[in-house]
């Protein structure tokens, strides 16, 4: 892994840090959803300051480059919030119409009487 | 909004699926307790709940949908401040607590804005795993805060009316130990009375142990690395006195 590189890293972590601490003291950001996003900054942060980890991993899986461990590493972390997120928005769904149908049948009952 | 010989407490009590137990719960507060008003929030359950509230004609606010805890007792604080009562007191459905002890908890109100009904003030902790997760967040709040909450997970909490509107007003504002915390380096007086608390009766108990474990993590994230950088409120300095 190139020091250009780690040295990309950790700003870009760094700045993940602010904006989302940022996103929280303004409370457009739930606690609950911001851990995700600091725990994933801080791993970025640990792996660009301890590049051993990336390289010992990519030897492990056979990956010719540490760089392109932190890619697939990168991806399939965000592919796991993806599918968290795609799950999250179904229960939203299913929520929404939840609501408007006891609206619905509440307006009926009021009609009604 | 006031009503005539309104008390000057309300009894919020969230219940989801506690059909065992609110019958005994709201039925002993209402006849030995009379001088207190009580609201009782069902949050979307799943059991007889609603249909004990309706049949008893308890004083209730029916969630159309499940919303959780912090959400379920917030409806209750902005019932409690749009009504115009002085205090607001958080209050479990499933019978661990005891309102004998609402009357020490107004007495200690004179001089704080939020009072904690504590296990430990005089009595020493138990030791072991059980109180783990209790030492660990009570250390954490004694980090950031400063002050030593002995009982931080306690469940009844007693807030005046500018701590009531805090907790009404905003979003993510949950009735847990890292809202205290929050309020506590906004400038509010938090203070604990020594109170016994019951086993549940019926009923599983909502914190098993991966649930505990989970809970205490979170909260001791929230507190260290979260509550530190979320922006003060002005406690004292708005209308809410």
């Amino acid at each position: 892994m190139s020091l250009v590189l780690r040295i990309a890293l950790i700003l870009v972590s760094f700045l993940v840090l602010v904006f989302v601490l940022k996103k929280i003291r303004r409370t457009q950001l739930y606690i609950d959803d911001a851990i995700y996003w600091i725990v994933f900054s801080f791993l970025l942060f640990v792996i660009s300051i301890f590049p051993q980890i990336a390289i010992f991993a990519a030897d492990l899986l056979g990956i010719q480059s540490p760089a392109n461990f932190v890619f697939l590493f990168m991806i399939f972390v965000v592919l796991i919030k993806l599918f968290n997120l795609a799950i999250d928005l179904s229960v939203q769904k299913h929520r929404l119409n939840r609501l408007v149908q006891k609206l619905a049948l509440m307006e009926k009952d009021e009609k009604e009487q | 909004m006031k009503k005539e010989n309104q008390s000057r407490v309300l009894v919020i009590i969230p219940a989801y699926n506690e059909a065992e137990n609110i019958e005994r719960v709201v039925d002993d507060l209402i006849e030995n307790y009379p001088q207190y008003d009580y609201v009782i929030v069902n949050d979307g359950s799943r059991d007889d709940t609603l249909e004990i509230c309706r049949r008893k004609h308890y004083n209730y606010i029916d969630m159309p949908i499940n919303v959780g805890l912090t959400d379920g007792v917030q409806t209750g604080m902005m019932y409690a401040y749009k009504h115009g009562y002085e205090y607001a007191l958080q209050f479990d459905g499933d019978g661990q607590h005891d309102p004998q002890y609402i009357e020490t908890m107004l007495d200690a109100m004179s001089d704080c804005d939020i009072c904690v009904a504590s296990r430990f003030v005089e009595q020493k902790k138990p030791g072991g795993m059980r109180m783990l997760g209790s030492n660990i967040i009570q250390l954490t709040l004694k980090l950031t805060t400063r002050k030593n909450i002995k009982d931080p997970t306690s469940g009844m909490r007693m807030f005046n009316r500018v701590t009531m509107k805090a907790m009404a007003e905003h979003a993510d504002y949950g009735p847990e130990p890292d809202t205290l915390a929050h309020l506590i380096r906004s400038g509010a007086v938090v203070k604990e009375v020594q109170v016994e608390m019951r086993e549940r009766i019926a009923g599983e108990s909502y914190l098993n142990l991966s649930r505990s474990i989970k809970y205490m993590l979170h909260m001791c994230f929230s507190i260290m690395f979260i509550q530190w950088c979320r922006k003060k409120i002005d406690l004292h300095g708005g209308d809410g006195k």
